[in-house]
């Protein structure tokens, strides 16, 4: 599942697993102005059970949580869904905020947060999820494709399931092959973000993007790192 | 070895000495004082062998040999105090073990009315062969050689554990609370097998009582951030309920300096911590750019206008080290460097190498740090007189502290002084 917003603007629906209950509360107040329809749940396992029993067009997911972790949480919703994910880290936490991400989260938020910033990240995920009627919309690279319009992406004909973050990025890739992108413009792109300091959050993405490619059969392509620049996708021969 | 040689022959010579009955003996010794005077004695004494094992010596009462030999120190000793009566005091006649001690002498009493006494030694020719000159040096080497070899044994086992223990001491001063040494000292039964053990139990107790005390600034500081979260939004929410107003803006200013305090709080009690991960290659001429290149990009966003970090890049060391803690003590020295910047101004960080270490120089133009104050620098919270009496004093007050730690824990050293030309001078030295 993927999230598709249409034209029209609507309320987006976002799950927030976080055992702060009167955080949750004020969080959602203060989101609910901006067109965002927040589900509060305090447990893990009561955000595993709401997530599966809803569509939400967002999670947001407290890694610290008592009871079933954060990261059991995550594994378990990555296991049927590509919906996107921020992750609250407690800062300086660094082993959870990398596990995090290779679990497949696609941006995290130290917390204590300042709420300007979460609701800035909400929105930078939602909008990139929609497609530009100028936009290609069909990318292609020996035998890796990919389709904005349907966001699905395969290697020779076998599909990937890739987070929002990685179709991104493998996206951006795609669009000039064999020309270094940026890191800076990556984190744009796929996170809707600057990128910041020491950040590596998308050289993790960047890793399991390539652990799925390589997963899906593709030999020929790679995906290699100028230090210091940023990545291009090498066409094979 | 030599000793139980030793007590060994002593065990033979006393059971020969005790063995042996004066009871024929006397009688025949009277028999000959009766007969010939001292000279009947005399003659006795020379005509009997007895045995081989024991002398016997006959002294007058002035202690003369009746033959004149030479009376051997020991037994006169015991004559001087057998003929004064007088025992020392110490031996109890009831102990068994000092039967032998306080067993009479015997004495014949002459016509004239002179007084003998017999005493009985071990006999000198029974060791005769060791008494040739060239036996005595042959002993004294097997002896020194034995007794060598034993001592060398005996400092090993009392040294070998002591020097461990040494080691230990100095390693749990210098604050490696995981050091035991049970292991190789705690088995042996003697006292320093004890100390052993209770030196371990000590550094046992010292480790909990720094773990509960990083666990709780770690609590502290976890417990501090959920209502600080809470703050932030009920923050946001006044804005939008009433606009913004400058009080907001203040509030959410002092939240995020609570928060950063909290942040550096944590990365200090988790630097004291070993690193959850293995050290791996960094080079640190990249780091160095891409802290100067942060840094600068933080001073303009904060408004810090005026002062540039520039870096000298002088050689391309590698070293082993974790990466997160090699950048936080970087950049909290030179963020300490730019807060005690005059405004146009420029930070210099300057990267070199010598035979054994990388050395990273942060320099800044500021007014420098009394000499006193140098040494409590990378004190946690420490204020120079300075900086305590500016106003607007920026940074937390752990930022060097960070930084030593973060450079211990990458197995360097961290050293402060003012350069001659004027401002501080940091100076990061990391084994290649």
């Amino acid at each position: 599942m993927y999230i598709l917003m249409t034209d029209t603007p609507k309320t987006a629906r976002v799950l927030l697993i976080d055992d702060d209950q009167e955080l949750g509360l004020m969080l959602s107040d203060f989101l609910a102005t901006d067109r965002l329809h927040i589900t509060v749940c305090n447990t893990g396992e009561e955000g595993v059970d709401s997530f599966a029993a809803n569509d939400f067009d967002l999670l947001i997911l407290d890694i610290m949580l008592p009871g079933m972790s954060g990261l059991d949480v995550l594994k378990k919703i990555r296991q049927r869904s590509q919906v996107p994910i921020i992750m609250l880290t407690a800062r300086g936490d660094d082993i959870d905020r990398i596990i995090g991400l290779e679990f497949g989260a696609d941006d995290y938020l130290p917390k204590p947060f300042n709420p300007r910033e979460l609701l800035a990240r909400i929105k930078a995920i939602l909008r990139r999820a929609q497609p530009q009627d100028t936009d290609t919309r069909h990318w292609k690279l020996g035998g890796i494709e990919v389709d904005t319009r349907t966001h699905r992406a395969a290697v020779d004909g076998t599909p990937m399931q890739l987070t929002g973050t990685e179709f991104e990025i493998l996206k951006s890739l795609l669009e000039t092959p064999g020309e270094v992108v940026s890191k800076e413009q990556l984190s744009e792109r796929a996170l809707g973000r600057r990128l910041l300091p020491y950040d590596r959050s998308i050289d993790t993405h960047i890793s399991n993007l390539r652990g799925k490619l390589e997963r899906a059969g593709n030999k020929n392509e790679t995906i290699q790192n100028q230090r210091g620049v940023g990545y291009l996708l090498i066409p094979g021969n | 070895m030599a000793g139980v040689a030793g007590f060994l022959y002593a065990e033979r010579m006393r059971d020969a000495i005790e063995s042996f009955d004066f009871g024929d003996a006397m009688l025949d010794a009277s028999a000959a004082l009766e007969a010939a005077g001292r000279e009947g004695l005399t003659n006795w004494i020379k005509d009997n062998p007895t045995t081989s094992a024991i002398t016997i010596f006959v002294l007058d009462e002035r202690g003369h040999d009746i033959l004149d030999r030479q009376v051997p120190f020991g037994l006169m000793r015991v004559f001087r105090r057998f003929r004064e009566h007088r025992r020392p005091r110490q031996f109890d006649d009831r102990d068994p073990r000092n039967l032998r001690r306080s067993r009479p002498h015997p004495q014949l009493v002459g016509a004239d009315g002179s007084v003998y006494t017999f005493l009985v030694s071990p006999s000198r020719a029974s060791h005769s062969v060791w008494t040739t000159a060239d036996a005595r040096w042959l002993l004294f080497v097997i002896a020194l050689l034995v007794s060598g070899i034993v001592s060398w044994f005996l400092a090993t086992a009392i040294s070998g554990p002591v020097r461990k223990l040494r080691h230990a001491t100095v390693a749990l001063a210098g604050g490696d609370l995981d050091v035991r040494i049970a292991e190789s000292v705690g088995k042996r039964r003697d006292e320093l097998g004890m100390l052993g053990r209770d030196f371990d139990s000590m550094a046992e107790n010292l480790q909990r009582a720094a773990t509960r005390q990083i666990e709780l600034s770690r609590n502290i500081s976890h417990e501090l951030r959920s209502p600080l979260a809470r703050m932030r939004v009920a923050v946001e929410l006044a804005k939008q309920k009433h606009g913004d107003m400058p009080e907001f803006e203040r509030l959410d200013s002092e939240a995020e300096r609570l928060d950063a305090l909290i942040g550096q709080i944590l990365s200090y009690t988790k630097l004291d911590a070993s690193p959850d991960t293995d050290p791996e290659p960094i080079d640190l001429a990249d780091l160095i750019k891409e802290v100067v290149e942060n840094v600068n990009y933080e001073c303009k966003a904060e408004g810090i206008d005026g002062i540039s970090v520039v870096a000298r890049i002088d050689a391309s060391p590698i070293t082993p080290g974790h990466v997160d803690a090699m950048i936080s003590a970087i950049e909290n020295i030179v963020r300490n460097a730019v807060h005690h910047s005059p405004p146009e101004s420029e930070v210099k960080i300057h990267l070199s190498q010598d035979d054994e270490n990388a050395l990273i120089d942060v320099r800044d133009s500021g007014p420098g740090v009394d000499d006193e104050d140098l040494r409590r620098l990378f004190e946690p919270f420490f204020r120079t007189r300075e900086s305590a009496e500016s106003k607007n004093a920026r940074g937390t007050g752990l930022g060097l502290a960070i930084a030593k730690r973060a450079v211990g824990v990458n197995g360097g050293t961290i050293s402060a002084r003012n350069h001659p030309d004027g401002g501080l001078l940091v100076r990061i030295s990391l084994p290649l």
